[in-house]
């Protein structure tokens, strides 16, 4: 039995899938493909893979990974990538297939790029707004949650940031904090700076890259 | 494909997923080299839509014709399509993303009459015109329709050009190529449809015209410009060289029936004197356990699918099922594929099918008993005994099972308050036999789910002259149910009596009725299946605008010699044998199924089937 963990892009059609769909769409391709993947050993046996880090619905995700336990430790990591490939829509690519490097816990950061627009309004206005959020000493937003509403302070989430005017956007390139513990969601972020200024922006979310809490890429 | 218009919006919406296809194995092709375009809508959401078979089946074979591109359109939920509207989006087809208008076919199925006002709204979503007279005589934007609420298409007459009456899998074709061949000669939408009327299966309504007598009924009802006096529906004789797609989509979001289904047979032999599924599709017409064998697996290693339904109107009638399980078992455990039986009888619940289908999944056990006295299940044919129920409960007790649902229906023809309470009754005698099977799961509690449903009294069936119980009268049986149920063991459920007041206003509507639907259409009706969209006194608003009653369709009682807004369609059973079986169900009496013995219906007109099976009692 080998861990091995599948890297693929989510983007066009299944930018717009949540993760459970995505868990699903998955467990199905790898049903499909007959890779000797190993199962669940209930009732209804299914494939078993983990997601290290779930992306939200509506992102675009360039480089996500999935886990799961190869039975056939000889079986070839080409093969699992052409063999998926085949399996799953088009808007879910693998395009490399790794050892499990690293424990999936070890996701401390993630980086983003964010795209942000105002109907007929200029880019650098857009891009001052950012800037002006993100100086403040705090960046406080109210999270839903199951036990209702509470206000965070997502400021401490943010490790660095820049921002760039692009011709009819305002491109925001972002590490946040990532992980079961502290989590800074983009879309947070995002409706932070809408409170702030009353306004409603178009939005294009993309997650880049994960990293540890050294500031390594996550593998 | 979306368009960057759409994209803007789906960052606003409940389960964007729904409106982007991209899912594996939808079909593209290159607009430009295709011959007709064919969007085939479905009225009602993409969930419960892409779990429609029909669909798949057709999709899959028209997109077989390299000419023909058949893409897929569903009602947006409410939120897309206030998003829509407030950007100028016109509804669009998930393949292409072109707007409904750019298409030279655009079919619907109606599975369901308060799925009628979802269909001219997506017309109108779409830019088309309602009616068939505003869409012009160019040969493009043809709106056809089919599905079992087609056979009687007189509600929806004025919105429909064509109706395919029955199975769609020739009939469609045929009427494609006609179309193929009239755009070729420059021919008039006029001219087409004409043309199309002497296709078996297909009825052009606006070449019919109706008079009503004073009183409201139909006087007559007179073909014009030659066409047929009475539309034949169109089946499939051989099942197993008929089409089936050895692919379907795969949804990329959850969806109702979210599992590969394999159709096992067509029509039922049991003829349930409510059901017009039991009627309109007959004969009975299987498909060979080598042919379902076949065809599962290939649909399970298209769609990497773990679960396969066996699917048709009553499963364990297949009359090999035993030999099929066996079959399939030799490889579904392998593959970790499970088997799920939906639509078991009460009857057919054996031990033999039970230990087989148990060995992959252990899915929730339903039954419908349907009536709660032994008589009023004698009224309405189901054939099934007290006995027989308590038997099989006691099956499925021994076996594990703690969780039966049973649905029943009220408001049956002759049905006194006592035939009502009996249905707690029968809820309570389940309970009972859990607790006197020796071998039941110990330590564990019985659950008893009783749902009942309100009679709609259906075209095609022998309770189509039945007027339905008021609403007033259904709520006091509703109400006489709870009372009569004393343990807390049952739990009761219950459907809502103005929703089935409304759809047996359409089952049996006339004509008349496409004014109040274009009014329903104008006032931005929809989802009207929905109880988050559904309000009677809306409709009632509606009709009595038009000044129509709508009690004349749902509660009035017609006379056998009434000429029926459904008459001039044939389904292949005589209106004579539907008269005998409703004097029958007065006199409490049986038929026997059509495999014990024949009853003379008219299906056998089609000299294949069920009707030339080797009957047990023949030598």
């Amino acid at each position: 039995m080998k861990n091995v963990r599948i890297w693929f892009k989510k983007d066009f059609e299944c930018r717009y899938i949540s993760h459970l769909d995505l868990n699903r769409t998955m467990l199905r391709a790898l049903h499909k493909s007959k890779i000797p993947i190993w199962h669940t050993e209930g009732f209804n046996p299914h494939p078993f893979a983990t997601f290290p880090l779930p992306l939200s619905l509506g992102f675009r995700g360039v480089n996500e990974c999935m886990d799961v336990r190869l039975e056939d430790e000889d079986y070839s990591f080409e093969e699992i990538k052409d063999k998926l490939n085949d399996c799953l829509p088009r808007g879910i690519r693998v395009f490399n297939v790794t050892e499990a490097i690293m424990k999936a816990g070890k996701v401390a950061f993630a980086s983003f790029t964010i795209k942000l627009s105002l109907p007929n309004k200029p880019s650098g206005l857009v891009c001052r707004q950012l800037e002006e959020l993100l100086s403040q000493s705090t960046i406080e937003v109210e999270k839903k949650s199951k036990k209702g509403i509470k206000t965070v302070d997502i400021k401490q989430g943010i490790k660095e940031y820049s921002v760039k005017e692009q011709f009819d956007f305002a491109e925001l390139d972002i590490v946040l904090a990532a992980g079961s513990s502290d989590n800074v969601n983009p879309n947070l972020l995002i409706s932070a700076l809408e409170s702030r200024t009353g306004e409603e922006y178009e939005t294009d979310v993309t997650r880049n890259d994960l990293y540890t809490e050294n500031s390594e890429p996550f593998r | 494909m979306v368009s960057k218009e759409v994209e803007k919006l789906l960052l606003k919406v409940q389960k964007p997923g729904r409106y982007v296809g991209g899912e594996l194995n939808e079909v593209i092709k290159d607009k430009r080299k295709v011959a007709v375009r064919f969007a085939f809508c479905f009225p009602d959401t993409y969930e419960v839509g892409m779990s429609h078979l029909g669909m798949k089946i057709l999709y899959s074979q028209f997109n077989k014709v390299e000419d023909i591109w058949c893409e897929r359109v569903f009602a947006p939920w409410v939120d897309m399509e206030e998003e829509m509207r407030k950007h100028n989006i016109p509804l669009y087809a998930l393949e292409s993303g072109d707007p409904l208008s750019d298409f030279d076919f655009i079919g619907f199925t109606l599975q369901y009459e308060l799925s009628f006002s979802n269909m001219l709204n997506m017309l109108r979503l779409g830019n088309v015109p309602i009616t068939t007279k505003k869409r012009g005589e160019e040969l493009k934007n043809i709106v056809v329709a089919g599905g079992p609420c087609a056979c009687n298409p007189e509600p929806v007459a004025d919105f429909v050009d064509l109706f395919f009456i029955g199975e769609g899998e020739e009939v469609d074709l045929e009427v494609i190529d006609l179309f193929r061949k009239c755009k070729a000669e420059g021919k008039s939408k006029s001219e087409f449809l004409r043309m199309c009327a002497d296709i078996e299966g297909v009825y052009v309504p606006s070449l019919y015209e109706v008079d009503y007598n004073p009183d409201g009924t139909i006087k007559s009802f007179m073909p014009k410009d030659g066409a047929p006096a009475v539309i034949h529906k169109r089946l499939m004789t051989d099942m197993d060289s008929s089409y089936y797609p050895d692919n379907f989509i795969v949804p990329l979001v959850e969806i109702v029936h979210d599992r590969a289904v394999q159709e096992i047979f067509r029509g039922c032999i049991r003829g349930c004197r409510f059901c017009q599924a039991g009627f309109i599709y007959r004969p009975v017409r299987e498909k060979s356990p080598d042919t379902i064998n076949a065809q599962c697996r290939a649909l399970c290693e298209n769609t990497g699918y773990d679960e396969v339904s066996l699917s048709s109107l009553s499963s364990s009638d297949y009359s090999r099922i035993v030999e099929l399980l066996e079959k399939l078992l030799e490889w579904t455990g392998d593959e970790k594929v499970s088997i799920s039986l939906p639509s078991l009888r009460v009857d057919g619940f054996t031990d033999e099918i039970m230990n087989k289908i148990k060995t992959v999944r252990k899915s929730g056990l339903t039954f419908a008993p349907e009536a709660g006295s032994q008589r009023m299940r004698d009224v309405i044919n189901k054939n099934v005994q007290h006995d027989e129920l308590m038997q099989t409960c006691a099956t499925a007790f021994a076996g594990g099972w703690t969780t039966v649902k049973l649905y029943f229906m009220i408001g049956l023809p002759t049905e006194t308050m006592d035939d009502v309470a009996d249905i707690a009754h029968l809820g309570q005698d389940v309970v009972n036999t859990y607790y006197n099977t020796p071998n039941r799961s110990k330590g564990k509690s019985v659950r008893v789910t009783v749902s009942a449903s309100s009679f709609v009294p259906k075209p095609f069936t022998p309770f189509q002259w039945e007027p339905q119980d008021t609403i007033p009268v259904l709520h006091e049986k509703q109400k006489h149910i709870i009372d009569s149920i004393t343990s807390k063991k049952i739990q009761f459920n219950y459907h809502d009596a103005d929703t089935s007041f409304l759809e047996a206003v359409f089952a049996r509507g006339d004509r008349k009725l496409c004014r109040v639907m274009e009014l329903a259409c104008d006032r931005g009706f929809h989802f009207d299946g929905w109880n988050d969209c559904f309000r009677l006194e809306k409709w009632l608003e509606l009709f009595e605008e038009c000044g129509i009653d709508p009690a004349f369709y749902a509660n009035r009682r017609r006379d056998f010699d009434e000429i029926l807004p459904w008459d001039h369609i044939d389904y292949g059973v005589t209106k004579r044998f539907l008269q005998k079986e409703c004097q029958k169900a007065y006199n409490n009496q049986t038929t026997p199924h059509c495999r014990l013995e024949c009853s003379g219906c008219g299906a056998a007109k089609y000299g294949k089937g069920v009707c030339f099976e080797k009957r047990q009692d023949m030598v």
